[in-house]
């Protein structure tokens, strides 16, 4: 019998008796804006509110004056990224100003479907990330966010603030191996 | 060595397990603080037990429903019985795909089946990506807890040994600064990675995704790069419904840690156009432990490490004292399902005081367990002869009014009669190496009570 | 109402005065206990080493002692909760039942079953309240932390009630003790240390009467405070009770030498 058969028959003999399956949730919750700000602020990243008509371009130069190699699908890129691009090159992007599709009131997590990513290592080389994100798509919570994901792709990722750890004396450092700043632009 | 031996050798270090409590309590604090900020919190562990349980009741259709929508979506499904065939399977796709260095994020699993050991023994080169992993994998050391791997060393550790592996200023013991020099250094790394080593948090059985939830983004960027990702997993991290990742990720993190979410929260279905994506199924013991009514519960374990941080002996003790791949009261009960006589002192290594159970997300009676683990370490002849035959005897005494009171007395009044350099000589009466015993009255209560009340 | 006065083993032969603070402090909210004699041990010493099967015999002769009684009343937390959640393991006869869900903690049995949740008397000393986890997390005698940043729970506001008495507020509320039965030996370095850091953390914060309803945990913590000679005494809340409830009894014989020598270092 293969691994499999013995494990699948194994698991029937020894499986306890059967429950249900609770339904889904929600919870309900505050999806505001403010809320959001305030998580991600928490977790590290930060929040600016684009005005109507400001061109994104503008807010991005200011922000990341130095930022040289730029990939992005939203504004004009100096480095072309797709789902080809070679190792070095991506390894080179300083800023990738994505798009984000909503974000989550309770944590400051943002919803990255690869669609959206250009290639999929590039919202974690990145240097510094930018989601830009509609002010109308903020969920309260988890519960929430899943519902409107429905089924998450072949590879999609919530993102919340920048890359982090506090694997040395629980002193927390950000920017570990992903990106070393996160900002959500909201418009 | 016992537990008690190893935890004695880390406690003699009185400012280190200091150190060791009170900043793992600091987590522990940030984890209540999270908890109670989301109202429906205690719903929500009630929740994560319910989805639990349900999957592992119906857990051969849930496995078999995820394997089908991942073979599906493209990826390669393989199934280990045990470890060896876990390693076996690993080897054999790094092999196929002509690699010779590998990167790997977090998973306990590949330390439980000891996987690095094996591929350096086959001649691959394997890099632990996660930060405290690679600390302790610099180190040759193993992991002293699930979520904070190097919770063990100082700063001044993790510099030293930066030194000696990649070269930071002799002192540097900065955390920003040693961080930096581990992404720079892991970052080679990632770049060359051809086959990249993930665990999996959640596998989703309706879509046949897996779940890996990381705060470094080191999973992703490992995975992401490389030509071929394999998924290591233990059977039991099956649910239902993305659904069910609602729950899930509302829990994991601030039972851990206390963020409100891990930062990379990536969901993995199908590999990239052009490279490969396996997942490894392993039992490893798992389908014996779904066979023990009274233990299968610890099953439900979404590795959060919660019960470690609240747990006032693991935080004295290190998670080296445990001599098991996950430590702490989770590790003490699902050890001596994998060796009872090994791990025979685990289950004792507590005071059952209950708190693992208490802040447990998926509330498993971890407590419960390393009590009813006691009864088959002492039925399966693994207890110290002398225990064992002490209980048989004390059970014996205390069965008969006349013998007991018989004893009490003679323990009273051998404790006021004996010297105090033999009553409390720390080498025949541990107890009162620190402590002293109490005064032994001049009477019981029970002759009080006849002197007093009965007359 | 029949009441059956269970009294701990160790606190039988080693802390006398609080069995009798006890029986006194039920005697003044008008119960009159009886202290069945042939009672020895609930048996949790041997089922938490991993022998409850041996611990049978001792099961039964505690149902047997205490099976005519209204209720079992014992100044243990822990003894409590191992007779109400592991006496599972015998044959669940009317009697096993019965003793199961009669047999209370004292302070549960003063609130719950007297409804008794103030009381007036006076004790001016600052005290720091130590509950045993079987009591906190098993009985749920209080709130718990993993739980709910609310502290409360049925001791301690019987204990606010008592004039002049003020109450430690902890840097960590309801941490273990590291007592633990056989734990207290057998992992005697991390037990000593919990142990160090739990009455430390009373110590820092003021508490000068170090109390509890586990003479188990105050027994280890007042080997430590005795041994490291610290300014702090150690005395179970029935102790205190029952002096701030301004005794008109007089306790006879030998035992009342302790509870006077108690009551003098506490008026001191």
């Amino acid at each position: 019998m293969s691994s499999r058969e013995t494990i699948l028959a194994a698991v029937r003999a020894n499986r306890p008796a059967p429950t249900s399956l609770p339904g889904v949730v929600d919870f309900e919750g505050e999806a505001t804006v403010e809320r959001f700000t305030e998580w991600l602020h928490f977790i590290g990243g930060q929040v600016v509110q684009l005005a109507p008509e400001q061109p994104l371009e503008d807010v991005v130069r200011q922000l990341y004056p130095e930022a040289q190699r730029i990939a992005s699908n939203l504004i004009p890129a100096s480095v072309p990224v797709d789902g080809q691009t070679a190792i070095p090159v991506l390894e080179a992007v300083e800023l990738a100003v994505l798009a984000g599709e909503f974000g989550v009131a309770e944590n400051g997590a943002v919803w990255v479907p690869e669609a959206n990513m250009l290639h999929r290592a590039l919202p974690m080389i990145a240097q510094h990330l930018v989601l830009m994100l509609s002010r109308q798509r903020i969920v309260a919570n988890m519960h929430q966010a899943y519902a409107q994901v429905g089924h998450t792709g072949a590879y999609g990722v919530f993102i919340a603030g920048p890359s982090k750890t506090a694997d040395i004396e629980q002193s927390l450092v950000i920017g570990a191996h992903g990106a070393r700043s996160l900002t959500v632009l909201l418009r | 060595m016992s537990h008690p031996q190893r935890a004695a050798a880390f406690t003699s270090d009185a400012e280190r397990t200091t150190w060791h409590d009170e900043t793992l309590w600091f987590v522990r604090q940030k984890r209540d603080k999270a908890a109670y900020g989301v109202p429906e919190f205690q719903q929500l562990r009630q929740l994560a037990s319910d989805i639990k349980e349900h999957t592992l009741s119906r857990l051969d259709e849930y496995l078999e429903q995820f394997e089908r929508n991942a073979r599906a979506n493209g990826v390669q499904v393989h199934w280990a019985a045990d470890a060896d065939e876990h390693n076996r399977i690993v080897l054999s796709i790094i092999k196929a795909a002509g690699a010779s260095s590998i990167v790997k994020s977090k998973s306990m699993l590949t330390e439980e089946c000891h996987l690095n050991p094996y591929l350096q023994q086959h001649g691959i080169a394997v890099v632990d990506t996660d930060l405290g992993e690679r600390i302790v994998q610099l180190r040759e050391e193993a992991p002293s807890h699930l979520v904070l791997p190097a919770i063990h060393l100082k700063k001044e550790d993790v510099g030293e040994t930066f030194h000696q592996h990649l070269g930071t200023p002799k002192g540097e013991k900065d955390p920003q600064n040693l961080t930096e020099a581990a992404r720079l250094h892991l970052r080679e790394k990632f770049l060359i990675g051809q086959v990249a080593i993930s665990g999996v948090n959640f596998a989703v059985a309706e879509t046949g995704a897996v779940v890996v939830c990381t705060n470094e983004g080191n999973a992703d960027l490992g995975v992401n790069l490389a030509q071929v990702h394999i998924a290591c997993m233990g059977m039991e991290k099956l649910i239902p419904r993305t659904a069910d990742l609602g729950v899930f990720t509302r829990l994991l993190a601030r039972s851990a840690t206390g963020q409100p979410v891990t930062t990379y929260t990536s969901h993995f279905s199908q590999p990239a156009p052009g490279r490969q994506m396996h997942i490894v199924i392993v039992d490893n013991g798992r389908t014996r432990q779904l066979g023990r009514p009274d233990f299968r519960n610890s099953l439900k374990c979404i590795r959060c490490g919660a019960c470690m941080n609240t747990c006032p002996v693991y935080r004295r003790s290190g998670g080296h004292s445990y001599n098991f791949t996950v430590p702490g009261p989770i590790g003490a009960i699902l050890s001596p399902n994998i060796d009872l006589h090994k791990h025979s002192t685990l289950p004792f290594a507590s005071t059952l005081c209950g708190s693992c159970t208490d802040v447990c997300p998926v509330k498993i009676d971890i407590h419960n367990q390393l009590y009813k683990w006691r009864q088959l370490i002492a039925q399966s002849n693994a207890l110290p002869l002398g225990k064992k035959l002490g209980m048989k005897l004390l059970s014996w005494g205390l069965a008969r009014p006349g013998l007991y009171r018989l004893g009490g007395k003679v323990a009273r009044e051998g404790l006021r009669l004996l010297p105090r350099g033999l009553s409390h000589a720390a080498a025949l009466n541990p107890w009162a190496k620190a402590r002293e015993l109490p005064e032994p009255p001049a009477q019981s209560f029970r002759e009080w009570y006849q002197q007093t009340v009965t007359q | 109402m029949k009441v059956g006065l269970f009294i701990p083993c160790y606190v039988d032969q080693f802390f006398p005065q609080v069995g009798i603070a006890t029986y006194q402090l039920l005697e003044k909210l008008g119960v009159r206990a009886d202290f069945p004699g042939q009672q020895t041990c609930c048996g949790q010493p041997m089922a938490n080493t991993g022998c409850e099967r041996d611990a049978v015999p001792v099961y039964q002769h505690f149902v047997r002692t205490f099976q005519d009684y209204d209720y079992v009343v014992a100044p243990s937390g822990s003894c409590v909760h191992h007779v109400r959640k592991h006496y599972d393991i015998v044959e669940q006869s009317g009697a096993v039942q019965h003793v199961r869900t009669a047999t209370y903690d004292l302070f549960d049995f003063i609130t719950q079953v007297l409804g008794v949740t103030e009381l007036t008397g006076r004790f001016p000393h600052q005290v720091g309240l130590h509950l045993s986890c079987h009591g906190q997390r098993g009985l749920h005698q209080a709130n718990e932390s993993e739980m709910t940043p609310v502290r409360d729970g049925q001791l301690s506001r019987l204990l606010r009630s008592i004039d002049g008495l003020e109450l430690t507020e902890l840097t960590r509320n309801d941490e273990c003790c590291g007592f633990g039965g056989t734990f207290c030996v057998t992992e005697e370095a991390v037990s000593a240390r919990m142990g160090h850091d739990r009455v430390h953390d009373h110590l820092r914060n003021g508490t000068q009467v170090l109390t509890g309803g586990d003479m188990s945990c105050l027994m280890h913590l007042q080997g430590l405070v005795r041994r490291q000679q610290l300014p702090m005494r150690v005395l179970h809340a029935a102790e205190i009770l029952n002096e701030a409830l301004q005794t008109t009894v007089v306790p006879a014989a030998i035992g009342a030498e302790q509870v006077v020598a108690a009551e003098q270092q506490v008026t001191d």
